[in-house]
């Protein structure tokens, strides 16, 4: 199909030559993938030492190496680090590197906007991570920055200002994906023709430019408060603190679904692929992203079932979260049903697309739990809540991020990675991180609080428990590094251009490594090439 | 871009710098909204 166009360009043409035009000044949407991917993966682990600190603290009652006032600061950074500077970027990354292959697309349709988009985040992340070498330290109210709490230190000015940038850098690449998406597809790719994963990438993208603004809105009134003078979230000056968790919060929930629709999308295209099966129920699949992406505007207020809302507003927001179960349902009956009968193998993708599956299930379900507005008021600020949602987002987000790795790594690289390593990385990341995360569920049950640097030694074994799972899941990301720098730039075993046997899509058509420019002349597409299979099934 | 020279390629990118504007116009219309309690201060 899309042979004859591409393979005339895998001499990679084009590329300049010097480090610095070559990834400074990149427009590339390959080369700004990779930007992004190494980028994330520094955050990873940057966040992921941050938790170190937090475990090691927490690996027995009593205080044992740092400050609170530093714990504190950990439990912000490693939040924000994660979420802004590791999740975030890591899908805006596969995006940049996929969704031009999969579309047949030349490139982003805004390259100068896409280099933008990039460079503004080290400079952000750069400004954060001061702040934790700056006189008074650095944020340390919880990276939903509640006020009065988050007012309290002076770094608040910086993060802020953070923050706003990474809103630009994430708006902007968003916009970009819009325009890439809606007007950048080869004749023929249809909307209801497209990977899933592009399909959920373009509705991220929208609640992106839909929540990302509201929360440079919430922030900057949250600096007016603090060097204005004005008193929007000041209760003494007639301003009201709970208007800041509503409007944090009408961000923040759909920001949990941005970092979890290109989940979805990864695993989609992964599990057809080893159940040599078209994806089950493609429209159902798309239908059920949208669903979510709209529930998730209509949810944020069970966030806050503890701060005093009327009863008829707990009864609405415990309903309607308990809605976004339906769609998700769908989902992971889908992922089964594509699996049940399929002509199934386990590679490293594969294992950790299971993985997701049924660990993150296990998040939806205590999501479930805290759903429930009368139960909410004992798990609230407990660690139960921090079990639920480092399931959703580590064994969820993370582990898609990872699949999705070592799924395109062989088209990104040319190299196939080592499938031994790639295989005890994955067993040594699952069991460790249940060995980290289960146990969190008992201590919130028996009433451990979120946030707190010593606690009642009646927690003291399910800590300990949970701390060696932490450096154990921490050590085994070093096998994940090592299985990529490997793959990179040693491996011997070179990728044929469609790596996987039920590899389908537009992306497999291309060499491996893809060429630095592709499809400067649209593809022909076939439908039996197609991601997903026929449509017409 | 190098190679970019198809008509209808080119185009679409018209079309996707006027999608790109419609969706920036939107997000900054959202930041305005949701900084409009300042009006009241």
């Amino acid at each position: 199909m899309a042979h004859a166009a591409t393979h005339d360009h895998h001499d990679h043409h084009g590329a300049p030559k010097g480090f610095f035009q070559r990834w400074v000044m990149s427009t590339n949407h390959k080369d700004i993938g990779t930007l992004y991917l190494i980028f994330s993966l520094t955050m990873f682990f940057i966040g992921g030492a941050f938790a170190m600190v937090i475990r090691a603290e927490l690996f027995k009652p009593g205080m044992q190496l740092v400050q609170p006032y530093f714990f504190n600061e950990m439990t912000t950074m490693h939040a924000l680090v994660m979420i802004f500077g590791a999740i975030m970027p890591s899908f805006v990354g596969l995006a940049n590197w996929m969704i031009p292959l999969m579309v047949g697309a030349p490139d982003m349709a805004l390259p100068r906007m896409n280099n933008l988009s990039f460079w503004i985040m080290p400079f952000a992340f750069i400004l954060l991570l001061s702040t934790l070498f700056m006189p008074g330290g650095g944020p340390a109210g919880g990276w939903t920055m509640y006020p009065p709490l988050s007012l309290q230190g002076e770094s608040i000015a910086y993060t802020i200002f953070a923050v706003h940038l990474m809103g630009i850098s994430s708006i902007m690449g968003a916009i970009n994906i819009i325009a890439t998406i809606l007007n950048m597809r080869a004749p023929g790719m249809d909307l209801l023709k497209m990977p899933v994963f592009v399909w959920s990438w373009l509705i991220t993208a929208f609640l992106l430019i839909a929540v990302m603004p509201v929360l440079a809105g919430a922030v900057t009134m949250l600096l007016t408060d603090k060097y204005f003078h004005t008193n929007f979230f000041n209760a003494a000056g007639g301003g009201d603190p709970v208007l800041f968790q509503h409007i944090f919060w009408f961000f923040g929930h759909p920001e949990v679904y941005i970092m979890i629709l290109p989940a979805f999308g990864i695993i989609s295209e992964i599990i057809p692929t080893f159940a040599r099966k078209p994806i089950f129920g493609y429209r159902a699949m798309v239908f059920a992203i949208a669903s979510i992406a709209f529930l998730s505007f209509i949810v944020w207020a069970h966030h806050m079932f503890a701060v005093g809302l009327p009863m008829g507003a707990e009864i609405f927001f415990m309903y309607a979260t308990m809605l976004i179960a339906v769609p998700t349902g769908v989902k992971v009956f889908n992922w089964v049903s594509t699996m049940w009968g399929g002509s199934m193998t386990f590679e490293t993708p594969m294992l950790f697309s299971i993985a997701f599956v049924i660990l993150f299930t296990i998040g939806g379900f205590s999501g479930l739990m805290l759903a429930l507005a009368p139960a909410d008021f004992q798990y609230h600020d407990t660690y139960f809540v921090v079990a639920h949602f480092h399931y959703v987002l580590v064994t969820g987000a993370a582990f898609s991020i990872m699949a999705a790795a070592y799924y395109w790594m062989p088209k990104w690289s040319g190299n196939m990675y080592s499938e031994t390593w790639g295989k005890i990385h994955f067993w040594s990341s699952v069991i460790s991180v249940n060995v980290l995360f289960f146990p969190q569920h008992f201590l919130g049950l028996a009433g451990m609080p979120r946030r707190i640097p010593d606690y009642n030694v009646a927690f003291a074994n399910f800590n300990m428990i949970s701390s060696i799972g932490g450096f154990w899941f921490g050590a085994s990301q070093l096998i994940f590094l090592g299985v990529v720098v490997h793959c990179v730039f040693f491996s011997k075993k070179k990728a044929a251009d469609r790596s996987w046997e039920g590899a389908k899509g537009l992306e497999w058509t291309v060499p491996s490594p893809a060429p630095f420019h592709t499809f400067d002349v649209p593809p022909v597409i076939h439908d039996d090439e197609l991601a997903h299979g026929n449509t017409d099934h | 871009m190098p190679g970019m020279t198809d008509t209808g390629t080119e185009a679409r990118r018209k079309r996707a710098r006027r999608t790109a504007m419609i969706a920036g116009g939107f997000a900054v219309a959202v930041f305005l909204l949701s900084i409009v309690q300042m009006l009241r201060v």
